[in-house]
């Protein structure tokens, strides 16, 4: 399983997909550092000397709205990576003849896929806690404010749980989709997770506030629950946002839809919620590991 | 006797008529076997069975007495599939130590192992370059290699000479009779015959997914009793009275290699299953004033067989 495991970073390692992923990365990070910079200096510029309420309500929110775009593109480009790093793992390594020499050798299958798994997800892991510690840490550089550490640990677990399960839905899609099939379908599903989002926000933002739109708001609501239940992950990225920002702790004094506009935070799932995520993880991952054992090649 | 391989009815069926049937084998251990049948008979299913790559819909396999795909069967095997890859950022000796560590190979013997494998199908130093960059003969060579690294007891290889230059088929043939003579069991699925008729003591021959025909090979290629005659001042009043004087098939054959010569050279050919006979044929032809230059017996063939055997049946492997 070492084997394998070490073999898939070497393999993401000399594709260029990292390469190119880190060099984006650092064009972003050139990029948000600017923004943030220039966001930070129009937050903290007036008051000078005197810190009111109203001061460092603003310099949160500012800090708040910086976090939220740099956590979007973190999101999106950590289940990117972690969608087309193993989009190929089965099916694509079948029809290439790479498997067939691999799965005659004394090794389980399950240890095989498990040495794959834990090579994708440690590789993508490690990118997003890059993005984690960057994005805030060029967030605190420029505006002053970072958030509670006490809420950073709970916040980067939240960040790379999408990783997870990403990795873990690409691979199982992978024993019976091709490369390209599996890409479109994982993109589409992870793109789904941020429909849900945006159906709250709409709801959320009172857009359908006519006298009978109850039902559509209904409608609407049990289509995003079904939605994150289907992909949790822009779910998570919520629940993260929402701890990192303590939202609740904030109480009164700020509140995230008010404040924050369209980079509000809404409807933030629940523990259950969590539970309920772990439960999906563990499934598919055991899915995956029984399909690679009845599969033939 | 002890077994190599043994099937007992393996049948695989993928549901469109495909895979294979009611395959019934035994090979001794230190044989060499040759598989032989048309596109899509169904030998590579077989392969994937006995390798584990593929469940049987019935019946099972045992190599060494070990339920064939379970993990003790598959560390006395060494697999060269017939479309296979390894990746292309991976140089042959990472390719290789790869494979050697999912035997459960280690330290200083595996690199010694790999350099000589290396040496012995002619990659050598050209083991540290990416396959990326190797031709499609030294990735069949770098997979011959892959597939002795355990040192099996019983190699499967799947096409094995299949990209190579006659050569690189040459150093192959070589190297799979030093593998026969160390006493390792041989599966050898291959379309040339003149390889199999070399390397191979038995074999069998599949088509639509049921075995057809099998035997030793000796077996095979004594069944010939043809026998070949050239002789000059033919009529075609003599070979009447040959046939009936022989009371046995004998024929004109075209002219080999070419047209016949104007002093009226022919070639006859006679189904003579006794030495006797052919001394009588000889002694008849010399007593009706015939010249005779030439008297051979005609080489029976594997493709002779396989073409014999398949003949008149359909093929589901192309549409013909």
């Amino acid at each position: 399983m070492i084997a394998v495991w070490m073999l898939t970073w070497k393999e993401l390692i000399r594709k260029k997909v990292t390469l190119m992923t880190l060099l984006l990365t650092v064009l972003f990070w050139i990029a948000f550092y600017f923004i943030a910079r220039s966001a930070g200096a129009s937050v903290s510029h007036y008051e000078s000397g005197i810190i009111s309420l109203d001061n460092l309500i603003d310099r949160f929110r500012g800090s708040a709205i910086l976090l939220w775009i740099g956590f979007f593109f973190a999101s999106f480009a950590t289940g990117f990576l972690a969608i087309f790093s193993s989009v190929a793992a089965v099916t694509g390594e079948a029809e290439h003849g790479v498997l067939q020499s691999v799965f005659a050798r004394p090794i389980k299958r399950t240890h095989w896929y498990l040495g794959r798994w834990l090579g994708f997800v440690t590789f993508c892991l490690a990118y997003a806690l890059l993005l984690f510690v960057s994005i805030i840490g060029i967030v605190a550089y420029a505006t002053g404010v970072h958030p509670d550490w006490s809420s950073i640990g709970p916040a980067l677990v939240l960040f790379v749980s999408p990783v997870l399960l990403m990795v873990t839905l690409t691979m199982l899609a992978s024993c019976w989709l091709a490369p390209l099939g599996n890409g479109v379908a994982m993109v589409l599903l992870f793109g789904m997770g941020w429909v849900g989002t945006m159906l709250d926000r709409v709801i959320a933002a009172g857009m359908f506030a006519s006298n009978d739109s109850t039902k559509t708001s209904d409608t609407m609501e049990m289509v995003s629950g079904l939605i994150r239940l289907l992909i949790p992950t822009d779910a998570l990225q919520q629940r993260m946002l929402s701890d990192l920002f303590q939202v609740k702790d904030l109480g009164q004094s700020f509140t995230s839809r008010d404040s924050l506009g369209y980079f509000s935070i809404v409807n933030p799932p629940s523990d259950a919620f969590l539970y309920y995520t772990a439960v999906y993880f563990v499934f598919f991952l055991a899915a995956g590991l029984f399909a690679i054992r009845r599969k033939d090649f | 006797m002890s077994y190599a391989i043994e099937t007992f009815g393996l049948t695989k069926n993928y549901g469109n008529g495909r895979g294979c049937h009611d395959v019934t084998l035994r090979i001794p251990a230190g044989e060499a076997f040759g598989f032989l049948g048309p596109n899509g008979a169904g030998k590579s299913t077989i392969v994937k069975m006995l390798v584990g790559l593929t469940a049987p819909t019935e019946g099972k396999a045992l190599l060494f007495g070990q339920p064939a795909g379970s993990v003790e069967a598959r560390r006395r095997i060494g697999y060269l599939p017939e479309l296979f890859r390894y990746p292309g950022w991976l140089s042959g000796e990472e390719a290789m130590v790869f494979h050697a560590k999912l035997c459960g190979m280690k330290g200083a013997e595996l690199k010694r192992r790999i350099n000589r494998l290396l040496d012995e199908v002619g990659i050598g130093q050209r083991g540290k370059d990416r396959i990326k960059g190797y031709s499609k003969g030294m990735q069949q060579r770098l997979g011959l290699a892959c597939a002795l690294l355990a040192d099996p007891d019983i190699v499967f290889l799947d096409e094995p000479a299949s990209a190579l230059d006659p050569v690189g088929r040459h150093e192959v043939r070589e190297l799979l009779q030093r593998l026969r003579k160390e006493g390792k069991t041989i599966f050898l699925n291959s379309h040339l015959l003149e390889d199999v008729e070399l390397l191979c003591d038995h074999v069998a021959l599949l088509n639509n997914g049921r075995i057809l025909a099998d035997g030793r090979v000796s077996d095979v290629l004594r069944a010939s009793t043809r026998w070949r005659f050239r002789v000059g001042g033919m009529t075609p009043e003599l070979l009447d009275w040959l046939r009936e004087a022989m009371i046995v098939p004998v024929d004109i054959i075209p002219w080999e290699g070419g047209d016949t010569p104007a002093w009226g050279e022919h070639w006859l050919e006679a189904e003579l299953a006794e030495d006797e006979q052919v001394g009588y044929f000889n002694r008849l032809l010399m007593e009706q004033g015939l010249t005779l230059y030439e008297t051979r017996k005609v080489k029976s063939s594997l493709d002779e067989w396989f073409l014999q055997a398949v003949s008149g049946l359909e093929h589901r492997g192309e549409n013909r």
